[in-house]
């Protein structure tokens, strides 16, 4: 009786499957930086290494997207005001996505084994396909469409194209096939990864969510437009032209659309945050903040790469890695983990109470002052490492990562007395 | 309750009760109820929401009504959606905006 007039009672997903999607990816995030310690010695040279494919496979599968496929149950049917279409392909993904990743991750850490690379590649695209399928049955059906369902319409399909090249790189792996060289192939699957799938997904998601939670008003998405073609465009580009042996000038006219595109979001999200009402920034969207800044750090990077051959630089590369990964992907996921899973949590179980007795502040829900020391510990942890690989300094290196593992254990902390408040 | 007749200051407190977790403030102090009628079997309640389309909001609107027919048993509570005038921070009471940091 309670939620009838609710839009997130009506439309979401159960709460345990959802559950599940935010469970494994908090678990993974402590292990990620674990396991950057234990093999910290590991971290330096070229990043075609057994170890660094699986701890980075460990983020980028087992954090990065698990929490995007569980955030999206969730936000998809209430941002779109549509039921989500199975709730029982979701539990099936999620069973099929983390034994890939689990099994995907083994393979690469201990790279000579039997297991093939096909086989959690087989899994992963499996489990990546049912969830593009779900969505797409679940978009059609949406009556109010608006920009942020354009972004994640785009977001599924880079998805599959990111599957797709990650499948015919574990094919190569087990028997060479491919023609070109292998490391262009895996630059296309990253690239792909990180600005077609998740890039697409977090800025989408923010048109809806940021404004929500800075209570911004007036502002317009006419930039919002402007990206959406540029990076998409851009990235159609790169999907073309990197198979070819030689990519010429192409590369340079299509990354300078993306940066471009990348720029304009900038400017929009700036823009929605000038438009703030609520001054005072929490620490989820300190997190946040934080990470739009590397978000931008990054593409100029990314960006100056078109013009000079990077992997000269010893480690530069991984260094590029580790702001992309952690500065700005991993910063904006904690930061809006601190925002939604605190409200699923409480809608979950205090909804039915509001007015009857007294419920919790979301806030309240997890020690803040630990949660502001897990950011410090994690920006620290960057300034740490940045320099530290630049120099091949060992003993700073693991100074770094075991800044990240004490921020990862106050994470999962909080994450613990979030799911207990 | 049924002793003396309802006035719309009874369910202004009575509202205070449905506080918005995210920002920790009341719907009253958050300006979002627009107008109150108290008609013979129900109460009306005219408000509006910060922001259009946000799950949490839209929740609100279900509280409310729970919270109106639970303390005045008897009544029917109807809670109209309005988007006109459209809500600024300038509605907010004194407390409210203190709290924001505005």
């Amino acid at each position: 009786m309670n939620n009838q007039n609710s839009v997130a009672g009506i439309y979401s997903p159960p709460f345990r499957i959802v559950v599940k999607y935010f469970v494994a990816t908090i678990l993974s995030f402590i292990v990620f930086n674990l396991m950057l310690l234990i093999d910290y010695k590991s971290i330096s040279g070229h990043h075609f290494q057994p170890k660094i494919l699986s701890i980075n496979h460990i983020l980028t599968l087992g954090f990065i997207t698990m929490i995007i496929f569980g955030a999206m149950f969730q936000l998809v049917p209430v941002v779109l005001e549509v039921k989500l279409f199975s709730a029982i392909l979701a539990e099936i993904q999620f069973w099929i996505y983390t034994a890939g990743t689990i099994l995907l991750a083994y393979k690469f850490y201990f790279f000579t084994s039997s297991l093939s690379f096909e086989f959690p590649a087989i899994l992963l695209s499996l489990a990546m396909t049912i969830f593009a399928i779900n969505i797409s049955i679940t978009m059609t059906r949406v009556k109010k469409w608006n920009i942020t369902g354009t972004y994640l319409a785009s977001a599924l399909f880079w998805l599959l194209i990111t599957a797709l090249a990650g499948y015919l790189l574990s094919k190569n792996l087990d028997s060479p096939f491919i023609k070109i060289n292998h490391l262009q192939y895996l630059k296309l699957h990253a690239i792909t990864a990180f600005i077609g799938w998740v890039s697409m997904v977090v800025m989408g998601v923010s048109f809806k969510l940021i404004p929500m939670f800075t209570l911004s008003q007036g502002h317009k998405l006419n930039l919002a437009k402007w990206t959406f073609f540029l990076v998409n465009i851009g990235l159609l580009g790169i999907n073309w032209i990197m198979h070819y042996p030689e990519t010429g000038i192409y590369t340079l006219i299509f990354g300078l659309l993306i940066f471009v595109g990348i720029v304009l979001y900038l400017i929009q999200i700036f823009i929605i945050f000038k438009k703030r009402i609520r001054k005072r920034l929490d620490i989820g969207l300190k997190f946040s903040a934080f990470a739009f800044i590397v978000m931008g750090i990054s593409a100029l990077l990314n960006f100056s790469f078109l013009f000079f051959d990077y992997e000269r630089i010893k480690n530069l590369t991984l260094i590029y890695g580790f702001i992309v990964l952690v500065g700005y992907i991993s910063f904006l996921i904690i930061g809006q983990m601190y925002k939604i899973v605190p409200f699923l949590v409480w809608y979950h179980k205090y909804s039915s109470k509001v007015g009857l007795e007294k419920t919790p502040m979301l806030k309240d829900m997890f020690n803040e002052k630990l949660a502001e020391l897990q950011f410090y510990l994690m920006i620290s942890g960057l300034v740490v490492l940045i320099p530290s690989l630049l120099m091949e300094l060992q003993i700073f290196i693991f100074i770094a990562f075991v800044l990240f593992s004490l921020s990862s254990l106050i994470f999962g902390f909080n994450m613990i007395k979030i799911f207990r408040s | 309750m049924s002793n003396r007749e309802i006035t719309k200051g009874d369910i202004l407190d009575t509202l205070k009760s449905v506080v918005d977790p995210e920002i920790g403030i009341n719907i009253v102090d958050l300006g979002l109820i627009y107008n109150i009628s108290i008609t013979e079997d129900s109460i009306i309640v005219e408000m509006t929401l910060t922001t259009p389309g946000c799950p949490m909001h839209e929740s609100i609107i279900g509280w409310v009504k729970r919270i109106l027919e639970l303390s005045y048993p008897g009544k029917r509570a109807i809670v109209n959606l309005v988007w006109e005038p459209t809500w600024t921070p300038e509605k907010m009471s004194d407390d409210a905006r203190k709290k924001l940091r505005i």
